[in-house]
């Protein structure tokens, strides 16, 4: 894949920028960004528009944690580990749960290119490392 | 031999003159002197004549002779000196000969003795590399042994721990039950909350 030229991806974050809304990516922000470039459209247009869809993506990422889980997790669970997230990220963040027996027990959160993990077999993996 | 015929002249003369004084009858020694014409000044002119002979053969033959032999007793003994010089140094020569020829021998000695030494230095150090040498193989030797002792040990240690990871893995995953995993959610959830 070729390289985004340099304009077009200070261009792309610019939309971004817009399209945010309290700390998240706003759909109504989205939408207007969108019907903007449709009226107005730029040169360039279709690499614009993929820079700026790759950048939402990365965007709603961050906002979104993907928890990964061994065994049963309750709600309330979940709802703390967002509302950590949130504080630490200054953003409203979403959780979606996904099962990993390979975690034996425990979980692993990642949100955007960060991984927080707390499991057994991470542990082991730790412990094979130090041996 | 004119100083031995001038007194028997006079001795001759006076006997004839006392013969003549005393007037008495001639003598034997005039009889003989008569009978053998012994007359005085014949013989005086003899002796002169004799005299100047022997001056003459004096001076222009005996002399020159005599210088002549004299210079070439001068040429044999300056000959003779020579001869002892030359013989003379010729003994200082032989010597000095003998005494580099000693010297000669004793450089020689030395210089025989130095190679010796040398070579013996020199197989000494020879030696003394190949035993450095050999005892750096050695010690190479040694390390690399310890380095693969080692290195075994560590990759059965490595393989000890998978084996039993990989062997607690399996009875974890078998034995936790679901109220074990809400549990150690429940305590991971607290953990990653308080980062």
């Amino acid at each position: 894949m070729a390289a985004v030229p340099a304009k077009i991806r200070v261009y792309a974050k610019k939309l971004v920028q817009l399209s945010l809304s309290g700390g998240g990516v706003s759909a109504e922000q989205v939408a207007a960004v969108l019907l903007h470039l449709e009226k107005n459209p730029p040169a360039r247009l279709p690499l614009i528009l993929q820079t700026y869809h790759k950048l939402i993506a990365v965007e709603l990422a961050k906002s979104e944690a993907r928890v990964e889980h061994a065994g049963p997790v309750a709600a309330d669970a979940l709802a703390a580990i967002a509302s950590s997230l949130g504080k630490r990220y200054s953003r409203t963040v979403t959780t979606v749960t996904k099962s990993n027996p390979a975690l034996l027990a425990g979980l692993r959160v990642r949100i955007g290119d960060d991984v927080y993990e707390s499991s057994v077999s991470s542990q082991l993996a730790a412990l094979a490392s130090a041996s | 031999m004119s100083s031995f015929l001038l007194p028997l002249a006079q001795i001759t003369e006076h006997a004839v003159e006392t013969v003549a004084a005393h007037g008495e009858a001639p003598s034997a020694l005039t009889q003989i002197t008569e009978n053998f014409s012994i007359s005085v000044p014949f013989i005086v002119a003899q002796v002169v004549s004799f005299s100047i002979v022997a001056f003459v053969l004096w001076h222009f033959a005996f002399k020159p002779v005599l210088a002549t032999l004299d210079e070439r007793q001068l040429k044999i003994a300056g000959g003779l000196k020579y001869a002892e010089e030359m013989k003379a140094k010729l003994e200082a020569a032989q010597q000095q000969t003998a005494a580099q020829l000693k010297t000669a021998q004793l450089e020689a000695s030395k210089i025989i003795d130095e190679a010796r030494k040398t070579a013996k230095d020199l197989a000494d150090r020879e030696a003394a590399a190949a035993t450095e040498r050999a005892n750096g193989l050695i010690t190479k030797a040694q390390q690399a042994i310890q380095l693969e002792h080692q290195k075994m040990l560590a990759d059965a240690r490595v393989e000890i721990a998978r084996l039993v990871i990989a062997t607690t893995e399996r009875v974890l995953a078998k034995k936790l039950t679901d109220a074990d995993r809400a549990s150690y959610n429940e305590t991971a959830t607290r953990e990653l909350t308080s980062v």
